[in-house]
């Protein structure tokens, strides 16, 4: 496992382990990201994992540069991954089309496929989230089976709301918080990725995996009441990490 | 009790020294532009370094004393004064119940802090108080202070050990032209030579568009080796990130934690300070320097606010001895 250190200032380093989005090499950053947290060290304020990198942010009176790259790469070569690794799936509910996914026929036109197997083929499979980033919550995530490639809007919106299930090309994302955006909306989730009322406020970690379960109306309805709330639970379970099968 | 705020100033915000430890979950880290004054401020009024403080930008606050404390302001000289006579910047100074205070106007700086003793009780979100305007969260409400907010203090204090001398001299803040140091990396190699000469030679100028989350500069273009993206990586304070467009942005307090555009160097954190109270339209010129010199220099630094914490607190400066930075090799 070979990592290039990258100097990010005189309080930060960037841990870089390839430079292309793969599952390969997200996963070797997240396994520095665990262990640094795992066994903390005193001289490491945080880490912050993105797709090929992970940065490490430091006090550099407690640990100098050449020190810490030498800890780093000290723990890289610890590093081994776990024999049966299991990888988190959270169910996000989704209520297609609609006024928020005011899209989605227009998506489903653009592949000449109903609406109806459109939602099938994007509820279909599990999506693995690179990093968070842009917001507090905000998922990247990627798919890896490409039967989509819709294309950016030509003008912007100014305003989507926040639960915007959102594709382009052949990704898919939620967004947490209203923001502006240039991806065609097919759908909103009632669930809240980022709730600042509660302990822990994010719903979702890099390196976890999010599958979108259709929902109608009036599941929607009932799910988005308990989530204003504060009391809906999504549902999680554990798979086995698939890892060859993926691009 | 506490404070009333008569007027609450163009952009005046409560911060700590950073929210860190959710920049993994997508949440800037906020904190004080010019991180030296921030911590000055709460040494005068015998805070910890990391207490809760007001930033102020350009034109102040008007601020009534519901009760007696002990402040301090550092950073920009913005003319401070109480009930209408100048008060120094840079001292501690006992406020009374019912006194106002108010700012002139700028003499130089940018951004001043308000240190008050014991520091403001606002609620402490994910282990910080520091106010993130853009996600709504921290300080108070998560948004700027407005005309007629009141906040509390947590513990304020009508008397301080060597009160009298409390007092620093006031940092100067150059007008026009600054000079800051810049580590190369972390990706310097996605620009051509020409284009890492152009940057450390010929500097740049900081335009309008200056707020808490970055500094966008103007100069002729940064000529990239590539397409002038990057698979989005992490950002730290003073990063200089380099858009397609070829004008640099410094990336400051309320930055995101993660960006997709070459970064062709990082400011040395001993120099923020000077960016975060420069105006726009100023100069900017960049020198390099070593990660290793500029870990001494922020070292060095963290050593003179130990020894001017010291120098208040005379009676437990043994207890300070004991953690005060492990330099390296200095």
């Amino acid at each position: 496992m070979s990592a290039k250190f990258l100097i990010a200032g005189d309080q930060a380093i960037s841990v870089q382990f390839g430079e292309t989005i793969c599952m390969e090499t997200n996963r070797q950053v997240m396994m520095l990201h665990h262990n640094l947290q795992e066994y903390p060290h005193p001289g490491i304020l945080e880490t912050v994992p993105s797709y090929s990198s992970l940065m490490v942010h430091y006090h550099p009176e407690i640990v100098g540069c050449q020190t810490m790259k030498t800890l780093l790469a000290e723990r890289i070569s610890q590093m081994k991954e776990a024999a049966a690794a299991m990888a988190t799936v959270t169910e996000i509910p989704v209520l297609y089309g609609g006024e928020y996914g005011m899209d989605l026929e227009a998506c489903a036109r653009q592949e000449n496929i109903s609406t109806e197997e459109l939602i099938r083929i994007h509820a279909g499979h599990d999506y693995y989230i690179y990093m968070l980033g842009f917001a507090p919550g905000h998922p990247y995530t990627a798919r890896f089976a490409e039967p989509f490639t819709y294309k950016r809007l030509a003008t912007p919106r100014a305003w989507l709301v926040g639960g915007s299930v959102v594709i382009v090309e052949n990704l898919s994302n939620i967004l947490p918080f209203d923001q502006p955006c240039g991806w065609n909306s097919i759908g909103h989730t009632p669930v809240k990725l980022c709730d600042y009322q509660k302990e822990f406020p994010f719903l979702l970690k890099a390196g976890e995996w999010i599958r979108f379960i259709p929902v109608d109306e009036k599941e929607y309805q009932a799910i988005k009441k308990q989530a204003d709330q504060g009391q809906y639970q999504v549902r999680r379970y554990q798979k086995e990490m698939e890892s060859k099968a993926v691009k | 009790m506490g404070i009333l705020f008569h007027k609450g100033g163009m952009l005046t915000t409560v911060q700590d020294e950073g929210r860190f430890g959710y920049q993994q979950y997508g949440v800037s880290p906020a904190g004080p532009m010019d991180v030296r004054s921030f911590k000055l401020g709460n040494l005068l009024v015998g805070n910890r370094l990391s207490e809760s403080a007001l930033e102020v930008t350009v034109v102040g606050p008007e601020i009534c004393f519901k009760e007696a404390n002990v402040i301090a302001i550092t950073g920009a000289d913005l003319c401070p004064q109480i009930n209408g006579a100048e008060i120094p910047n840079y001292q501690a100074v006992l406020v009374q119940k019912d006194d106002v205070l108010s700012f002139g106007g700028r003499r130089s700086g940018m951004r001043a802090y308000i240190a008050f003793a014991g520091g403001l009780d606002v609620p402490v979100v994910m282990g910080s108080k520091a106010t993130l305007i853009r996600s709504s969260l921290g300080g108070a409400w998560g948004r700027a202070i407005k005309d007629g907010d009141d906040l509390p203090f947590c513990a304020p204090k009508t008397f301080l050990p060597n009160l009298s001398r409390r007092r620093l001299p006031p940092e100067r803040f150059f007008a026009n032209e600054i000079v800051l140091r810049v580590i190369p990396g972390p990706q310097e190699d996605s620009f051509t030579l020409q284009g890492i000469r152009h940057f450390f030679w010929d500097g740049a100028k900081i335009s309008s568009e200056f707020d808490r989350m970055g500094c966008r500069l103007e100069c002729s273009p940064i000529e990239h080796r590539g397409d002038g993206s990057i698979i989005t990586d992490g950002v730290a304070f003073g990063s200089v990130q380099v858009p397609p467009s070829g004008q640099p942005i410094i990336m400051l307090a309320d930055r995101q934690s993660t960006g997709g555009y070459p970064k062709i160097g990082t400011v040395a954190s001993v120099d923020l300070p000077l960016l975060a109270q420069a105006m726009p339209g100023y100069r900017l010129r960049f020198v390099q320097v070593s990660i290793e010199t500029a870990q001494m220099l922020y070292c060095r630094q963290l050593n003179y606010l130990k020894d001017v914490q010291r120098s208040f607190t005379p009676h437990i400066g043994q207890q300070l001895e004991q953690w005060r930075p492990k330099i390296e090799g200095y």
